[in-house]
């Protein structure tokens, strides 16, 4: 059957650029090609070129979808465009005050945070709101004119506007804005009521900042992406994949660009939802480990979990965002000894270059990947992308290590295991036990080239009941892109007492934003009768600080239900609540999402409950934790098992993007969908 | 109990596991509380305590709270003895019972086990206002305790599980603002009881006998720590002055003197030479002492180290009653923290004495707070406007030292203005870094602040202070560094003219008067390039 149309996902890595595609037909093709940094456009551009050699057809594709680093890299590296930040009258230091606490109280010699606008680039405007919204002082014409001179004697590449309570009324910051962009008819101008309408200067003013210091940036990077598609003969809506898990267009994100800050792991996140879907699970915990970091997610009943603050680089940005946890624990994390004499791991990692010791391209401390190597789990053949692992080598750093810590080689190298792994068993109760739920309930899903490695140990630490190892676990972020589908988000603050009263305004307001971002969503390409909404208010106690947020139905009758709602939810978190305090409402808040056409997977041949004799490679002596002399381990081909077969454990199982581990007492049984189900076989 | 033996990945894990209860106490604290001074400044701190009240873990909050809670805990082990039962959360705000000053509260709850104490699980939150002759319970130039606020010995807030409805009657009749205290004491609860949960789980999963031997451990281990890097360090003596601008009541300085002798592994620290106890609110209770001496000694030793009571056992303190830093009752100690933040300077400078390789400039001492008897704009009821303004650190020899951030053993936020202005009737005119203000050097110290308060609508009762206003005691700079500028402290009336105050003050003001404060910059380090 010919192929009637394709998608495409690309997500853009550290190291390497992840592309897949798929035609309707099941048809499914995958690319490899190292990221260019200096210009991340150009790997997009020969992922399509090797997809294309591989049989893409780019004149059929139908949606584009991409992930990206980009925001990230420009805040993490501090090649951040060169902003004028106009503030209130006596207030241009908010951004560098901002919340007034030292993040190390006990150390004395501490870098200074990175600076977002430098000090001369913060011009004050003579105005002032109250905080009812009121006029205390006039912006006046000739101020603005004042204002528009000094920013003509910085020349900056992009101006941020926030002015002290303009989320109770906006007029001077449009005011200024409207002259301002008159002024500089090329340069992007974000203004706070349009950004992050939310109380708290120093947040809403550092958010302000990021969403201007990036636009140029991510503007021009998605432009020049968008026009080297366009070349390539792709005329598809081109998306890219947001913070909260959904996608937006390209050209609409580059106005929202502090909003693609944690685009990259949020298509992990967004695999995981669809994942869950095809195996009926409702509760799953995800676990992406790359080379330096691991990346932690909950996902309950198919929701993504979501946040609606993050610190990026020492700065607060305020954004709905998956809230993904992330540990400095990954294959490339360094063992040592502290002052002391005990083990530690991580959080400094040997990252690509110069790499754990094993892959011999210079490195020369003890990694957990040297570990791996010691005890036999990785294999002593070869890994993805041409690399040969040196045994010698990694036998070499971690005897040093011995040395230092008093112990034999053996016993260090599973030690460096362990300590990983209880840092990965803290971080994944973290997100799950800390919040009330119990992990044992939930199904793990390890991804990322190193994830799998650890999915047999992880099982039994956290004694839980099953693990799900995906097909393709080093592109299952990209493969997770294209089933996020697109989302936009809207929200009001308030800061008014619930009154019954209100009600209705608080209907209308919903009603009127449904209205808008359906016509959004329409206009990107998605059909009417797939958009959905979810909605939510922002509610506390009159006189609290912080809200819960209380998802409910958007209609007269459901609102009405806000102050039972909110009662329970205070009570479930923190064991108290009052019916006689006044209920605030902070924020009214409701996301549209329309969801792309599925392509159902491929699924696998079914086989016999005994692997073919061509799945097996061979034995080799695996060192486990209870087993330090090392037990025969059977070592697998993924790529030859089907569905159906069933592994005991011990055993390893290659790949070409990753290596799963099995412990003595676990059981692997392949899914119809090419799956891993690994379970302990006596529970 | 009999020793168990708990391999050291169990160790690890589990002492992380205590440290991230104690964080997500504080969560459930700062995200469930009433007043900003909790939830957006974040004066409040969580920790957990063995089954006698050593501090074994605790999330790194407000280092003068947290090395003193576990000498509230102790007096209420003490106090209530066998009477203890499960459920029973303790209160507690003495000073001459473990507690720093009135408006820190302590709330404490026993965690049981098989019917016997296994552990606590404390938190202590700055509240805005005990009562007292002034709104905020702080008063520079008052004499006795009993004119501070209401004094709360260890007694039970919650009697097994039941709210004490006597005791929080007493409260309730006693202070300013019952609704913020009495919702913030439950917020403090909340962690408790968090914190209690997180404990038990922790027993289900690795047995109580395991948790014990890693309490056991983890105080050994600290004790060890400390030990082991002074024996790297070079052995001799170290002496160091500081002086407070005055006594709180205006009167001549007050010195604080911390001499240290370093041998092997024994560090003694005296304290003797300072000057007997003062007849202002400046006198700092043993506790907070106590608080200042950790964090002197971890911050110049080992930064790095986790904060238990086991670095105490390594030292050997001198600080006989009757010295401004160990006063007799009922002498007043409000305004502690001031001297507290000069006494963590001289400690550290005594220590640096020795060690020159460890030496920083010295930072910002000011520790500028302001107590405003105001009225909530939303609900017309009186309420209490407690904010505090950081000033520049000391540089290194690595870095410049940090603008606008609270210093040493603090470290309060600063109250963003749109909550400040939404929550109280005043209005900031103006936040912002002082120019010049960090001493100059090849890094430079970091910049004060200036703010300005603006009192509205009615005639409100303030009490504000700052310390460094004397020139001559700014924050010093270091390997020819220059020095920080001093604080300055401003009254403006209503018609803008200056009105003389001393650098603490407690008095009535009318609308529209204006408070302006510059905190002091921190020293610069090294010779400036020419």
């Amino acid at each position: 059957m010919a192929q009637e149309y394709w998608t495409i996902s690309i997500d853009t890595g550290g190291t390497f650029t992840d592309s897949v595609a798929r035609a309707d037909d099941g048809t499914m093709l995958v690319a490899k090609v190292p990221s260019t940094p200096d210009d991340p456009g150009r790997a997009l551009i020969q992922s399509i070129d090797v997809l294309a050699g591989q049989g893409l057809d780019v004149k059929n594709v139908h949606i584009i979808c991409h992930g990206t680093t980009i925001a990230t890299n420009a805040i993490l590296t501090g090649q951040f465009s060169k902003v004028a930040l106009l503030t209130t009258s006596g207030f241009r230091d908010v951004l560098a005050i901002r919340n007034g606490t030292r993040p190390d109280i006990y150390n004395l010699r501490v870098p200074r945070p990175t600076e977002l606008v430098t000090r001369e680039n913060r011009i004050e405007v003579r105005e002032r709101i109250t905080r009812g919204g009121e006029v205390l002082q006039k912006l006046t014409d000739n101020e603005i004119d004042r204002v528009i001179e000094e920013l003509r004697i910085i020349q900056p590449e992009a101006i941020a506007i926030c002015l002290l309570f303009s989320y109770s009324n906006d007029d001077h910051e449009v005011r200024l804005a409207t002259k301002v962009r008159e002024a500089f008819p090329n340069l992007s101008v974000s203004v706070s009521s349009e950004v992050v309408r939310e109380f708290r200067e120093y947040p809403r003013t550092s958010t302000t900042v990021i969403n201007a210091g990036l636009r140029p940036i991510v503007g021009s990077y998605l432009e020049k992406a968008q026009q080297s598609l366009t070349d390539s003969g792709i005329t598809a809506p081109f998306l890219v994949m947001q913070s909260n898990g959904g996608c937006a267009i390209a050209t609409r994100s580059a106005s929202d660009a502090h909003r693609l800050v944690l685009s990259g792991p949020a298509g992990g996140a967004a695999g995981l939802i669809q994942l869950a879907k095809q195996h009926q699970i409702s509760k799953v915990i995800g676990l992406d480990m790359g080379g330096t970091s691991t990346d932690i997610c909950l996902i309950k009943d198919g929701l993504l979990p979501l946040q609606s603050s993050q610190t990026v680089n020492d700065h607060t940005l305020l954004a709905p965002s998956v809230d993904i946890h992330t540990i400095g624990s990954g294959g490339g994390s360094i063992a040592y000894a502290d002052i002391t004499g005990r083990l530690k791991v991580g959080p400094i990692s040997a990252k690509a270059v110069p790499g754990p010791a094993a892959y011999l391209r210079g490195g020369n401390q003890a990694t957990l990947t040297d570990a791996h190597v010691v005890l036999g789990t990785l294999g002593n053949s070869n890994l993805a992308s041409n690399l040969t692992l040196d045994k010698n080598a990694a036998v070499r750093v971690i005897t040093e290590l011995a040395g230092k810590l008093g112990r034999d080689v053996t016993e260090t190298a599973l030690a460096i295991v362990s300590l990983s792994v209880a840092q990965m068993v803290r971080a994944l109760r973290r997100v799950s036990v800390e919040r009330g739920l119990d992990p044992r309930e939930f199904t793990l899903v390890p991804f990322g080239g190193a994830g799998p490695l650890h999915v047999g140990l992880l099982l039994r630490h956290l004694n839980l009941g099953r693990a799900l190892v995906p097909n393709l676990p080093g592109l299952f972020s990209a493969n997770g892109l294209l089933t996020a589908g697109v989302r936009l988000d809207a929200a009001q603050t308030l800061l008014t007492p619930y009154a019954v009263n209100d009600i209705e305004s608080y209907a209308l307001w919903f009603a009127a934003k449904h209205l808008e971002l359906a016509e959004k969503l329409s206009s990107d390409g998605v059909e009417q009768n797939q958009i959905s909404f979810e909605t939510a208010i922002d509610a506390r106690y009159l006189g609290q600080g912080y809200e819960l947020t209380i998802p409910l139905t958007p209609t007269v009758a459901g609102i009405a239900d806000l102050p039972e709602l909110f009662h329970k939810a205070h009570f479930d978190l923190y064991g108290h609540f009052s019916v006689y305090q006044p209920i605030e409402v902070v924020t009214l808040r409701t996301s549209a999402k329309g969801a792309f056409p599925e392509i159902p997977p491929a699924p696998l041949e079914i086989g016999n409950q005994a692997p073919e004799p061509q799945a097996l490679i061979g034995y080799e002596r695996v060192i486990f934790p209870d087993f330090p002399e090392g037990i025969d381990t059977a070592h697998y081909q993924r790529e030859r098992l089907l569905a159906g077969n069933i592994l005991d454990g011990p055993c390893i199982v290659q790949q070409m993007d990753s290596t799963t581990a099995v412990l003595p007492g676990q059981r692997v049984t392949v899914t119809l969908l090419g799956d891993l189900l690994i379970e302990e076989v006596n529970s | 109990m009999s020793a168990t033996s708990v391999d050291l990945i169990t160790q690890e894990i589990v002492e992380a596991a205590l440290t991230s209860a104690a964080q997500e106490m504080g969560g459930a604290l700062k995200f469930s509380s009433y007043s900003p001074i909790i939830r957006d400044m974040e004066d409040f701190s969580c920790a957990i305590f063995t089954f006698d009240g050593d501090l074994v873990a605790q999330a790194d909050y407000i280092p003068a709270q947290l090395g003193a809670m576990s000498l509230v805990v102790k007096s209420v082990i003490k106090e209530w003895q066998t009477d203890i039962n499960d459920n029973d959360i303790f209160i507690c705000n003495h000073p001459y019972q473990g507690a720093m000053h009135l408006p820190d509260i302590n709330v404490v709850a026993p965690v049981f086990f098989d019917g016997e104490i296994v552990a606590w699980a404390g938190t202590a939150a700055h509240h805005i206002d005990v009562g007292g002759v002034n709104p905020g319970s702080e008063g520079p130039d008052l004499k006795e305790l009993f004119a501070e606020g209401l004094v709360i010995p260890p007694t039970r807030l919650y009697i097994k599980g039941e709210e004490n409805i006597d005791l929080v009657k007493t409260i309730t009749a006693n202070i300013r603002d019952p609704l913020s205290t009495i919702s913030d004491l439950r917020a403090q609860r909340a962690a408790c009881n968090l914190g209690r949960n997180r404990l038990l789980e922790l027993i289900e999963t690795y047995g109580n006998a395991v948790l014990q031997q890693v309490f056991t451990n983890s105080l050994d281990s600290v004790e060890a720590a400390i030990k082991y890097r002074l024996r790297e360090l070079s052995d001799g003596v170290g002496d160091a002055i500081g002086y407070l601008d005055d006594d709180g009541r205006n009167g001549p300085p007050t010195k604080v003197r911390v001499q240290v002798t370093k041998l092997g592994d024994s560090l003694t620290i005296d304290l003797s030479g300072s000057d007997p106890q003062v007849a202002g609110a400046m006198n700092v209770p043993w506790s907070s002492t106590r608080a200042g001496i950790v964090y002197a000694v971890r911050t110049v030793l080992a930064p790095e180290l986790g904060t238990n009571d086991g670095l105490l056992r390594a030292l050997n303190v001198i600080c006989p009653q009757g010295n401004v830093l160990n006063p007799f009752p009922p002498a007043a100690v409000s305004v502690r923290h001031n001297t507290c933040q000069r006494f963590a300077d001289t400690a550290i400078r005594a220590l640096v004495d020795l060690w020159p390789d460890l030496q920083v400039a010295g930072s910002s001492v000011t520790f500028f707070g302001c107590n405003i008897g105001t009225t909530s704009p939303s609900t017309g009821q009186p309420t209490v406007l407690a904010d505090v303004v950081g000033g520049g650190t000391g540089a290194s020899a690595e870095y410049d030292g940090l603008d606008g951030v609270d210093t040493y053993m603090s470290n309060v936020g600063l109250m963003p203005v749109e909550v400040l202005e939404t929550n109280y009737q005043v209005r900031v005119l103006k936040t912002e870094l002082i120019d010049g203000s960090g001493g100059i050097g090849q890094h430079h110290g970091g910049m004060g602040i200036r703010r300005e308060y603006q009192i509205l609508e009615h005639s409100q009762h303030a009490t504000f202070y700052a310390e460094q206003t004397n020139p001559e005691f700014v924050a010093l700079g270091r390997n020819g560094g220059g020095d920080g500028e001093p604080a300055k402290l401003t009254l403006l009336d209503k018609n803008g003219d200056i009105v003389p105050i001393p650098s603490k003050v407690s008095m009535d003001l009318e609308p529209e008067s204006v408070i302006r404060v510059e905190t002091s910059g921190g020293g610069g380090f090294g010779l400036p390039e020419r």
